[in-house]
């Protein structure tokens, strides 16, 4: 599956590079970090840092750099690829966050359907707006948002049926959304074995966690189909014109929690939760987002079932004034379990602030502080304190180009 | 809704000045909304065809809302840089432009009266309005909320829409009288307050 994803995306990037439709959209950028950091190492390293980048990391660093193509096929379906690097710490260097296929059939009597196919994002996040995945309002994603850049990807199949009121003298627009899926039979992993932290490293599709031979993640793989049995989802979307935006969704990606890979050995963690957000805009710039997420994940390795349950929220405002834009958020994220010495429970909360300035449709510069307080089982269990306080400071400098620039 | 009609000095020789004012529930002036005249004589006037241009700017359809004569013909030039695919499922006029950049089109036709809602199916925020109508005199309220034009006396129904007004369509609709005075007036009050205008400035880059 993951050689035929890269090859998916090369014979896209070529067909991009030959320029070989008018109608070919595409966007380039380049994101670097002045990084001021007392964490701990992060996850990527090894560590459990409740954000990207450790002390270690202070200095100048990579943020992301990306390359993202959307290529029409015929008149109703065009394909889609994002892919960054975001540092070196993967097998590769570059990876594919997003690919996938969409038929968008026009809209019949109020009604719209589309139809994904791929690699992508399943609908939760109503931070992650921008191109790429990215958030307009922070660099680093609330801990919901984090989690999913990290672990969860829909590989599979997605429809979207919406009544667009809007369109026919409305004030609302409401949809359903559906889908079923493979290769996530290890989302779960990052929960029990690291918590919940505040990123935004997106994990490339059939990318890793950590690094082989380093506890407690050992470059595990989220992106595994282990027991041949699909996941699925069900949500539901209402809008109020521009203004306001909610959504539900259900989540189940249905692994075994008895089952082994055959290969590497490691369990399928069946993982279910539940969210729901709000986000509200209002004249004068004013956005506002709450979301909540509540779920579970098990594994049930011989006679054993461990489970962690996991919880979290957060609230964000932001105001725009002409170029600039002022955002903080507040999050809160517990899990639970019933493992042995509470292995993988977590508990804590983080402020985020940040201060984003649009110079021109290139360049944008963006000073944010995250501060984390947790406590962490795991982190007393690798001789650390069990409560510990992070602070991550970045100013960040993103060049960008595109089609529609 | 409150209705003020007044008649000024009579000069019956020469067209009369109507002058249209539109008023929100709270009496504040409404800009924008399109105000149609048509005469309840059976004279069977239209207003002519127009060639007319709904641009594409910036991811916004440019104008928002245009106002036009049963017939007439609008050209859909994309001026940005990414593609746009735009249609309408309204039943005035239902159409479909596969994706393009440029003006890779010929004018689109409009023979039915009524509202057609436009969209871009790239770009759902994308939304605008043209309304085709039979009437002969038709216009757009000004910054100060009021329309003029100038009609022969006799006997007219005034109609007003605008897509944020939610007022009921009967309350709507005025008849009135052009007398033998060079002036008259119809001052609209709606009852409901309108939805709110759409947000502006918002970044391009937002798909989700």
């Amino acid at each position: 599956m993951a050689r035929c994803l890269n090859r998916v995306a090369l014979l896209l990037l070529l067909l991009t590079l030959s320029g070989v439709s008018f109608a070919t959209d595409w966007e380039l950028s380049l994101d670097t970090r002045l990084v001021s950091s007392d964490a701990y190492p992060s996850f990527m390293d090894g560590g459990l840092g409740t954000v990207r980048f450790g002390s270690d990391d202070s200095g100048v660093r990579l943020g992301r750099a990306r390359f993202a193509v959307t290529q029409p096929i015929g008149e109703l379906w065009s394909a889609h690829l994002d892919a960054s690097v975001f540092d070196d710490k993967d097998r590769s260097a570059l990876g594919v966050t997003e690919a996938y296929l969409l038929f968008r059939p026009y809209p019949f009597q109020g009604y719209r359907f589309r139809l994904k196919a791929g690699g992508f994002y399943p609908p939760v996040s109503l931070e992650n707006r921008a191109s790429g995945w990215e958030s307009p309002y922070t660099l680093s994603y609330s801990a919901i948002n984090s989690w999913l850049a990290v672990e969860v990807r829909t590989i599979g199949l997605e429809g979207q049926l919406d009544w667009l009121g809007t369109r026919t003298g409305h004030a609302f627009d409401v949809g359903v959304t559906g889908g079923v899926f493979g290769w996530n039979d290890r989302a779960g992993v990052m929960i029990a074995d690291n918590g919940f932290v505040i990123t935004d490293r997106q994990t490339p599709l059939f990318g890793r966690l950590g690094q082989p031979g380093v506890p407690p993640l050992n470059g595990a793989e989220p992106f595994m189909e282990i027991d041949h049995r699909a996941g699925a989802y069900l949500g539901l979307e209402a809008r109020y014109l521009d203004r306001a935006v909610l959504r539900v969704l259900r989540y189940d990606n249905r692994a075994d929690p008895t089952q082994l890979d055959s290969v590497s050995h490691v369990l399928a963690w069946e993982t279910r939760f539940t969210s729901a957000g709000l986000r509200i805009e209002a004249d004068h710039g004013w956005t506002a987002i709450v979301q909540w997420l509540d779920g579970d994940t098990t594994i049930a390795p011989q006679s054993l079932t461990l489970n962690w349950p996991f919880r979290s929220e957060f609230a964000l405002l932001a105001k725009r004034f002409g170029r600039s834009t002022v955002s903080a958020r507040y999050d809160r994220f517990t899990v639970q379990t019933n493992a042995p010495e509470a292995y993988g429970s977590q508990d804590g909360h983080a402020w985020t602030a940040a201060y984003v300035f649009d110079a021109d449709t290139h360049w944008r510069f963006t000073l944010e502080c995250v501060r984390v307080s947790s406590t962490s089982a795991n982190r007393e269990d690798q001789g650390g304190p069990l409560a510990a306080t992070e602070t991550l400071w970045q100013l960040a400098i993103r060049y960008a180009l595109g089609s529609g620039r | 809704m409150a209705l003020l009609f007044l008649l000024a000095a009579a000069r019956p020789a020469l067209p009369a000045t109507l002058v249209v004012s539109v008023q929100t529930a709270d009496g504040r002036a409404l800009p924008g909304a399109v105000v149609t005249v048509r005469p309840l004589d059976g004279s069977g006037r239209h207003a002519a065809p127009l060639r007319a241009v709904m641009d594409q700017v910036n991811r916004s359809f440019s104008p928002d809302l245009l106002v036009i004569p049963v017939g007439s013909t609008v050209e859909f030039p994309n001026s940005d840089s990414v593609s746009h695919q735009i249609y309408s499922f309204s039943p005035p006029k239902r159409f479909q432009l596969p994706l393009y950049r440029g003006k890779p089109y010929p004018p689109v036709h409009f023979d039915q009266p009524g509202v057609v809602t436009l969209g871009c199916n790239i770009h759902d925020e994308m939304l605008a309005y043209l309304l085709v109508t039979d009437a002969p005199w038709y216009g757009r309220t000004n910054e100060g909320g009021s329309w003029s034009t100038e009609v022969p006396h006799g006997r007219y129904r005034v109609e007003l829409w605008h897509p944020r007004i939610r007022d009921d369509e009967a309350d709507l609709r005025r008849e009135l009288t052009v007398g033998d005075a060079d002036r008259a007036e119809l001052t609209l009050r709606l009852s409901r307050p309108p939805q709110p205008a759409p947000l502006t400035n918002r970044p391009h880059s937002w798909d989700y």
